[in-house]
């Protein structure tokens, strides 16, 4: 049957319009219920015996949730034990409205066989549709609907001869929905009474969200905060210019202060200073925020005093001594910045906190405060019952929403994911802090591999040419647009943490089929050159080819075959051919400017049954690396080349922009320091004087200055060269450049292939892969994903520091001052490749008098005894600090030079290391 | 226009069947066809009706949109005619060859309708000098056999009827920016008043006598016709004379007294029949273009 929907809209120029729709309803649409025999369903998703032990229900039943308790009690329904759940069409298209990743939650719930969660569509079927009432709202029509899709199944459902005691039961929040279903002699309940009828799984009622019913109960207290404006006034307000829109960004040092970057048309941006609670006005990190701008006379300087939030109650006090602080007058007026307050929430960006909690003082209490791990978050205040069993662990929190009377946010307990400090919990709060997707992959994702055992079928003809570089051809398994390709893209690179790997791709892809394992039949991508001795390319092809590698070699095994004399095999020599070239090659590369930039890598040795870091080394590269990594530049270089000739307009490339000159400052000074001269003009002027600058007495001061240029730099990115002009790389002095060498662990690299393909006719093309502005933001997706990773990568390699310096005890180590600060040093240990900090001002005892200049050097001297210029080599004890068990680190502690008052005594750390050793 | 070729036998039995008050098809001189009409026939319209009268089928759909008043009146909206002539009517119409005659009846139809008495074009106005609402009226001829205007100005006066203009309000910021704002609920609609919407009456001076409704059989038997717009209330809103021949001031007269009086008893039995229409609600089973 048709049936037209009708409704108007708003143009984008101003008008309105009518918008006319075709709408059909069926009748076979089935109820999905085992116990129904009307329905000719193949495959019932509910269950005939759908029994949960509770109070309230005690016979078996279903459950259908309206729109709001899928939007609030996400977390519930996720739950293992909710089962037998109707999904409405209503439901699920609000939800999808209102929050996108709520509706991404529930789809994946009613994809899990184990939850049997049934999505009916009633909004087709021909007994449940209702049409819009005159004078009713929208949402009273879909309450309608939910309702009248209820009674439809509790009708339909008695009509089954084996019903039994089988009923269907809403849960509504809304009491006039509730009033008018038990009208409509339905079984309606709040989530919250049912849920704390369920008397075997008392632990799901911390789960409940705080919904604004709970919240009338604590009015009363005073309003802490400013009301939000509505969107149409911050709307107009952003229209007219009198507010500004922006990411909002907490400062992590101090609570009270954030900043909002507003990126205005074009370049222009700017970034507004919010201080004080009031006018931070309950904006969280990364939500998008509306800003009202203060008149000038108001502006204040960021303030330099660290605060951190850390009282056990809500005091007033406190609190306006602590604002009081931030206004200590700032007379120079160069340091004011533009100032404001948050009028209003555009977008809240609230994800899942993981974090610990801080147990009530009073005894009994269900209320507690959880403490993020990330600082930019305020602390939300949670209600639970099982507190004394939480402490100490680190657990995941929703927040659920900022009411006005209240100093925190209102959030609920989500999961528990293991004591802290253990290996596998922070792991995985690294990941989940760093936005890394760790799922396993859905079936959906794994139903588009290759069935096993697989073989090539087509056949191919293979051409001897001098030099092959093959690439396992992953673009051949993952097609474009199936779920697997979606999964890739979402992921966006493989993420590398010490002693675990979240891969980009399934397993059987990434460690088999594209594996180019040696004398097996492989599908491989190629770059073909012909080279002649001095390494001049004299042609370039690319072709998806077949190989049977005939060896696989690690770098270390390449290497020996070649400073093996003695042998002399068709490997060996072609081995050494390539390695001929391949320095050739560099040295042509080192000749345009190049950068050789050196960051200490380190790795550890796992003890192999508890995974613990028992050893760490710095890693050292090979010929064979170098050898590789000049063949892998070099097809990624012919890669780019040829995608940008064939599509100028959405060729995938990747950038580094050359830093800005001041981004030198530091290393010009550092060098004049050691009266070395650093040129920055061109890059190749930086590489050469980074090669002069060599002090005899002092090998590692070279490393030390590359590390130091290291961080000078800008952040490499991908982008779209339809949508920008700069495509020089700047570290490789390559006029362009991509990424092609590893599609199994980058998702860049897919998308090159594919190009490269099209361009080659060996496969065809989809619209996505010429759209410039799909290929813009899935490059923005790619560079987020590869920033996080590293992040994630660090932090992995922090807590395995720690941890191997836990079980080390307190060591003595030498090492170099890197960077010099106002209060402080901060030092790298080559043997480990760690940076820590020494602090020469105390929270409880005054410090020392320190002098700093940042003139020259920078210097800084202490106690007018020593004065510590960069890289000046010193002695300290490394222990850890597990004072703050949320947040351990290492600590650093002065030894020599001895400066009386500051610098510690030489321990005796050797017996206790190895007692604790013996230990564990 | 369609035209029929009558031979002069014909137009001789036509003219004296007239005189008698006799028509070829059993009609007296100021009796209409048979007429049907239907209302809401195109849903993505905001007002439409279809009216057919013998063999002449019109379908009229109405489209309100946000535009600017005429500077000359700026607290009125107004109404903008266009008349699609279908090679669905007759062959001569295929390609460019309905236009003259659509520009030329789009004309006559705004000089009859867009003026404040016969539709009050002040409720279509927003927001004074800013917005208004015009009513594209787009009339598609689907069969041509005689007597267009009546048909027309019937189906448009039905459309106009039938016509639900979304209610919007003007809500200003502090700065006095004044923006439009749309109710979100479909059936909270504005309604025109039609009352004084006037009615076509085309009459055809065949022989001594004229005749109403004239088919295009009768039509080829005339010279020249007069068109008169009337009210409800017999009020003569507009006159034309088409065609060749001429008219003399008696007949005129004649023929704008026997137009008042048909066109007045038109006006009743078509609003009866609109509102009875009406109170059917959605349950109407909707005939649409299969009848």
């Amino acid at each position: 049957m048709l049936k037209s929907k009708t409704f108007v809209k708003k143009t984008r120029a101003g008008g309105v319009m009518k918008v006319v729709r075709e709408h059909y309803l069926r009748d076979d649409i089935w109820c999905g219920s085992e116990v129904c025999t009307e329905c000719k369903d193949g495959a019932p998703v509910l269950q005939q015996d759908a029994r949960v032990e509770s109070d309230l229900c005690a016979y078996p039943h279903y459950l259908i949730p309206d729109t709001n308790v899928v939007l609030h009690q996400i977390d519930i329904l996720e739950d293992p034990l909710i089962r037998n759940v109707i999904i409405l069409q209503t439901v699920l298209q609000e939800v999808r409205h209102r929050s996108p990743p709520v509706y991404k939650r529930i789809k994946d719930a009613t994809h899990e066989k184990e939850k049997h969660f049934y999505t009916f569509t009633n909004e087709h079927h021909r007994q449940t549709f209702i049409e819009r009432e005159q004078g009713e709202s929208i949402n009273d029509r879909n309450d309608r609907a939910i309702r009248v899709a209820a009674k439809w199944y509790t009708e339909h459902l008695n009509k089954a001869p084996s019903v039994g005691e089988l009923k269907v039961v809403l849960l509504t929040n809304d009491r006039a929905n509730r009033d008018k279903a038990e009208q409509n002699g339905l079984l309606a309940y709040r989530c919250e009474e049912y849920i704390k009828s369920l008397t075997g799984n008392p632990e799901l009622v911390d789960r409940l969200a705080l919904t604004s019913d709970d919240q009338n109960e604590i009015t009363g207290s005073k309003l802490l905060f400013p009301e939000h404006l509505p969107l149409s006034r911050i709307q107009a307000g952003i229209k007219s210019g009198t507010f500004l829109q922006g990411t909002f960004r907490a400062s992590r040092d101090n609570y009270l202060e954030a900043t909002v970057f507003v990126q205005r048309e074009g370049d222009d941006s700017t970034e507004v200073l919010l201080q004080g609670l009031q006018n931070l006005n309950r904006a969280v990190h990364q939500d998008v925020v509306a800003v009202e701008l203060f008149p000038k006379e108001q502006w204040v300087a960021p303030s330099s005093v660290v605060l951190q939030d850390d009282r056990p109650s809500d005091k007033e006090t406190e609190e306006e001594e602590a604002e009081k602080k931030l206004e200590s007058p700032v007379l120079d007026p160069s340091r004011l910045k533009p100032t404001g307050r948050v009028v209003g929430i555009i977008k809240r960006n609230w994800r899942p906190f993981c974090g610990m909690l801080n147990q009530s003082q009073i005894k009994e209490a269900t209320r507690h405060l959880f403490t993020p791990a990330d600082r930019r978050i305020p602390r939300i205040r949670i209600e639970t019952r099982q507190a004394s069993t939480l402490v100490g662990q680190r657990i995941i929190v929703a927040i659920d929403g900022w009411p006005r009377n209240s100093r925190y946010p209102n959030g609920h307990f989500v999961r528990n994911l293991g004591g802290a400090g253990d290996k596998d919990t922070e792991t995985e709060v690294l990941l989940l802090e760093h936005d890394v997707p760790h799922q396993p992959f859905s079936q959906a994702v794994l139903s588009f591999l290759p069935k096993m055992p697989w073989g090539i079928t087509e056949e191919v003809n293979t051409v001897w040419v001098p030099i092959l570089f093959h690439i396992a051809d992953v673009s051949h398994f993952i097609r474009p647009g199936n779920a697997l390709d979606q999964e890739a893209a979402s992921r966006g690179t493989t993420v590398y943490l010490c002693g675990k790997r979240i891969d980009m791709v399934p397993e059987l892809l990434s460690s088999n089929l594209c594996s180019l394992r040696s004398n097996v039949e492989r599908l491989a991508f190629s770059c073909i050159w012909e080279m002649n001795h001095k390494a001049e390319i004299l042609n370039t092809r690319f072709t998806k080819s077949i190989i049977n590698s005939k060896a696989s070699l690690t770098y270390a095994e390449a290497q020996m075959r070649i400073d093996d004399a003695s042998m002399n095999d068709d490997i060996t020599k072609s081995l050494r051919g390539l390695n001929t070239l391949a320095k050739i090659l560099k040295g042509q590369r080192i000749a345009k400017g190049a950068l050789t930039l050196s960051s200490p890598e380190v790795r550890f040795h796992m003890d192999s049954e508890t995974h613990d870091p028992i050893d760490l080394q710095t890693k050292e590269l090979k010929d064979t690396n170098s050898m590789v990594e000049e063949f892998m530049l070099l097809a990624n270089i012919s890669v780019a080349q040829k995608i940008y000739e064939e599509f100028s307009e959405c060729a995938l490339l990747r950038k580094h922009p050359a830093p800005p000159p001041s981004n030198y400052d530091i290393l010009i000074k550092a060098a004049k320091s050691r009266e070395l001269e650093i040129r920055i003009d061109s890059a190749k002027a930086l590489a050469d004087s980074l090669n002069e600058a060599v002090l005899e007495d002092f090998p590692y001061f070279n490393t030390l200055l590359r590390i130091l240029a290291t961080r000078c730099m800008m952040q490499a990115v991908y982008f779209c060269s339809g949508m920008d002009s700069d495509f020089h790389h700047y570290g490789l002095a390559s006029p362009i450049y991509t990424h092609f060498t590893s599609p199994i662990r980058r998702y860049s690299d897919i998308i090159v292939h594919r190009l490269l393909a099209v361009a080659i006719n060996a496969d065809s093309t989809y619209p996505d892969l010429m759209d410039k502005h799909k290929q813009s933001s899935l490059c923005n997706n790619l560079n987020y994903r590869h920033k996080m990773a590293q992040y994630a990568q660090r932090a992995s390699v922090a807590f395995h520091t720690q941890l191997f310096f836990k079980n080390k005890g307190i060591l003595n180590e030498e090492g170099f001052i890197l960077f010099v600060r106002k209060n402080a040093i901060i030092i790298l240990i080559p043997k480990f490749g760690l940076e820590g900090t020494v602090f020469f001002e105390n929270n409880d005892k005054p410090g020392p008098r320190l002098n700093f200049d940042s003139e020259v050097g920078p210097t800084l001297t202490v106690e007018d005894q020593h004065t510590f210029h960069i890289f000046d080599r010193v002695k300290v004890t490394i222990s850890l600090d597990a004072s703050n068990i949320q947040h351990q680190k290492i600590r650093m502690a002065l030894v020599e030079p001895v400066i009386p008052g500051v610098s510690v005594a030489l321990p005796e750390p050797e017996p206790e290391a190895k007692k604790l050793k013996l230990d564990r | 226009m369609a035209t029929v070729q009558v031979s002069e036998a014909e137009k001789v039995y036509v003219m004296h069947g007239v005189r008698d008050d006799l028509r070829v098809d059993g009609r007296g001189c100021e009796d209409y066809r048979h007429m049907e009409i239907e209302t809401d026939v195109v849903s993505n319209t905001d007002g439409s009706a279809k009216v057919s009268l013998g063999h002449t089928d019109i379908l009229v759909g109405i489209k309100a949109e946000i535009g600017k008043p005429r500077p000359m009146v700026p607290d009125e909206g107004y109404l903008e005619f266009f008349v699609d002539c279908s090679a669905n009517a007759t062959p001569e119409f295929e390609g460019r060859g309905g236009e003259e005659l659509g520009v030329e009846l789009s004309n006559t139809l705004y000089k009859v309708f867009n003026n404040r008495h016969s539709l009050d074009l002040r409720s279509l106005c927003i927001c004074p000098g800013e917005h208004c609402w015009v009513l594209y009226v787009d009339v598609l001829l689907l069969q041509c056999d005689g007597n267009l205007f009546d048909a027309m100005s019937i189906a448009i006066k039905a459309a106009l009827f039938n016509t639900r203009i979304p209610k919007v309000h003007i809500s200003e910021d502090e700065e006095g920016v004044k923006e439009i704002e749309l109710s979100d609920d479909p059936y909270d609609c504005m309604r025109l008043n039609v009352e004084n919407v006037p009615c076509i009456v085309t009459l055809c001076k065949i022989a001594h006598r004229h005749v109403v409704d004239a088919t295009l059989q009768e039509k080829a038997c005339s010279v020249a016709s007069l068109l008169i717009s009337v009210t409800h209330k017999g009020m003569v809103t507009c006159v034309r004379k088409l065609g060749r021949g001429s008219l003399d001031p008696d007949s005129i007269f004649e023929m704008t007294e026997t137009g008042k009086r048909v066109g007045k008893a038109l006006h009743a039995p078509l609003m009866e029949l609109l509102q009875k229409e009406e109170s059917l609600g959605k349950k109407r089973q909707k005939v649409g273009f299969l009848a």
